[in-house]
């Protein structure tokens, strides 16, 4: 009986990851398993998935949810992502709410995606460039041609910015007498390049590329990373024809008339002045060069 | 290949619509994210195969059975609809689409209902008319010949009714004319066409199953939604 009940669980929620195109052969890796339906889509395609947290109580109930999946072609992984962890190299590595997940860390105050990690590429490199260990991780464990997927909320790229400049000057006096090297234009220069590589879509893209990624295309998402229903690769403005999604408005008729203004809203914004740096949320692709 | 996601579970069909650039063509492909979505899929490309079986169209279509089904369909050229179209400003493809009904569906040895048949579902161009969102697609009886127009007719009325507020005359006598466009030729056994609209909602409520809805079906069908009193209102106009 619970044999057909799995099998009918819907996993549109997934629907972002049909853009990378997934093969029965591949190899995955889930950094964060932020999406639990993604991470079950994922196994239904591929071959084997493993996912990877630097949380044990996030594992451990993403595993209880598994079992009642039914889902066997996987592995969980403890542990933090600025590591190389793996003999093997991946077909397709998936980072879902990329930013969330950095958002998590910068709360908590760990130093999983950016805390030494960030430096010019050589020493006396003035052009800003930079690589990032967690990066270069992902770009290590991927086989030549392999997939990289990335989603995030776009309105967290304020909140993370707001709470770099609060983080980063604390770091910078608390290490201060330590660190006899670091000066003021350097911790400036840091919320600088971490701003901008990690949180405007034109440097995270330089970033990839910095990072050995080609191919890399950026997609509009509405209203949600966590459960689209419109997606529009950037590139292709030209030939997408943008009709705001349906929020769903049940409850009441004041939730209908604001569903009905924001519609209204978003045909402005999207449609008639096609502002989608402001939309809601991203997906990246990208592939490591052959 | 870049890939644009046109709708995603429209009535929890479990199904996305993308929209495929590939080098040197676009296609759309449908992709299922569950087993019931590929039970949808497998019932559409059935459809499909219905209507082209034979047309060259079929040799481009594409049934992937993997773990969830995808099914690749060609970009038809031609003149495309809105789901809201009405009938002030469409009466010659109306009228097109039921000469077209007509002889399509009288020429085939099995009766088949396409289910969710609406003008934003055909694609027309000076020669050809292609039809397409299968998912509803069905064998059925004979007598039950007509359906289809029926119901996209009272989806015509509905949007037109929606945005003038009322039905013009004009309208009405058009919608007659499509019912006696329709009837000529319609077998003494139909059990649609006495009273149409009425005659449609009860195929639709009756044989429900046979849609493959995983929705509330009131939700789907504005048919299946209209109170009686107006589907003999409409029923009058046409049949009087």
């Amino acid at each position: 009986m619970s044999a057909i009940k799995n099998s009918y669980t819907n996993l549109s929620s997934a629907v972002g990851l049909g853009l990378v195109g997934l093969d029965e052969k591949d190899i995955a890796v889930d950094y964060g398993c932020m999406l639990f339906d993604s991470f079950v889509y994922v196994s239904r395609l591929c071959k084997r998935i493993v996912g990877i947290n630097p949380s044990y109580e996030k594992l451990k109930t993403l595993q209880n949810q598994i079992v009642k999946e039914d889902v066997k072609n996987y592995d969980l992984m403890n542990a933090n992502y600025n590591e190389q962890h793996f003999n093997e190299v991946f077909d397709c590595v998936i980072i879902n709410s990329f930013l969330e997940q950095l958002h998590i860390e910068i709360k908590h105050n760990k130093s999983i995606f950016f805390d030494s990690m960030i430096w010019p590429k050589k020493k006396d490199d003035s052009s800003g460039e930079i690589r990032i260990d967690f990066f270069e991780t992902v770009y290590n464990g991927l086989r030549p041609g392999g997939k990289l997927y990335l989603s995030y909320a776009n309105k967290l790229r304020i909140s993370i910015l707001f709470q770099l400049s609060m983080l980063e000057p604390m770091s910078f006096l608390f290490s201060y007498n330590l660190r006899k090297g670091m000066g003021f234009v350097t911790f400036v220069k840091k919320i600088y390049l971490l701003s901008y590589y990690l949180l405007s879509q034109k440097g995270l893209e330089k970033l990839l590329k910095v990072n050995g990624f080609t191919d890399i295309e950026k997609y509009a998402v509405f209203p949600d990373h966590k459960y689209p229903l419109k997606i529009i690769p950037l590139s292709k403005l030209d030939e997408c024809s943008f009709e705001p999604v349906q929020y769903i408005s049940r409850e009441g008729s004041l939730r209908r008339i604001s569903a009905g203004v924001k519609r209204r809203v978003d045909r402005l914004i999207f449609k008639n002045f096609k502002l989608f740096g402001l939309s809601p949320s991203f997906i990246i692709t990208a592939k490591k060069a052959s | 290949m870049l890939c644009e996601l046109i709708t995603n579970n429209t009535h929890n069909n479990n199904i996305a619509l993308y929209k495929c650039y590939n080098v040197n063509k676009v296609f759309y492909r449908k992709a299922a994210f569950s087993h019931w979505g590929n039970k949808v899929i497998e019932n559409e490309n059935k459809g499909y195969e219905w209507f082209y079986h034979d047309s060259e169209t079929l040799i481009e279509m594409r049934l992937r059975k993997k773990y969830f089904y995808e099914l690749d369909i060609p970009q038809f050229k031609g003149r495309k609809f809105s789901s809201e179209s009405i009938i002030t400003g469409n009466e010659e493809t109306i009228e097109k689409i039921i000469d077209f009904y007509k002889s399509r569906w009288s020429t085939s040895d099995i009766f088949a209902i396409h289910g969710d048949l609406a003008l934003c579902n055909f694609v027309i161009d000076d020669k050809n008319i292609k039809l397409v969102d299968w998912e509803h697609f069905h064998y059925s009886d004979k007598e039950y010949y007509g359906y289809d127009i029926i119901n996209m007719l009272f989806i015509l009325i509905y949007h037109e009714s929606k945005r003038t507020f009322s039905l013009k005359k004009r309208n009405k006598d058009f919608i007659k004319k499509c019912y006696i466009q329709l009837v000529e030729g319609a077998d003494s056994s139909n059990k649609i066409l006495e009273k149409p609209f009425q005659n449609a909602k009860e195929y639709l409520l009756k044989f429900k199953d046979r849609f493959l809805i995983n929705s509330n079906i009131y939700d789907k069908f504005v048919l299946s939604g209209s109170p009686l009193s107006v589907l003999e209102h409409f029923d009058s106009i046409v049949t009087r």
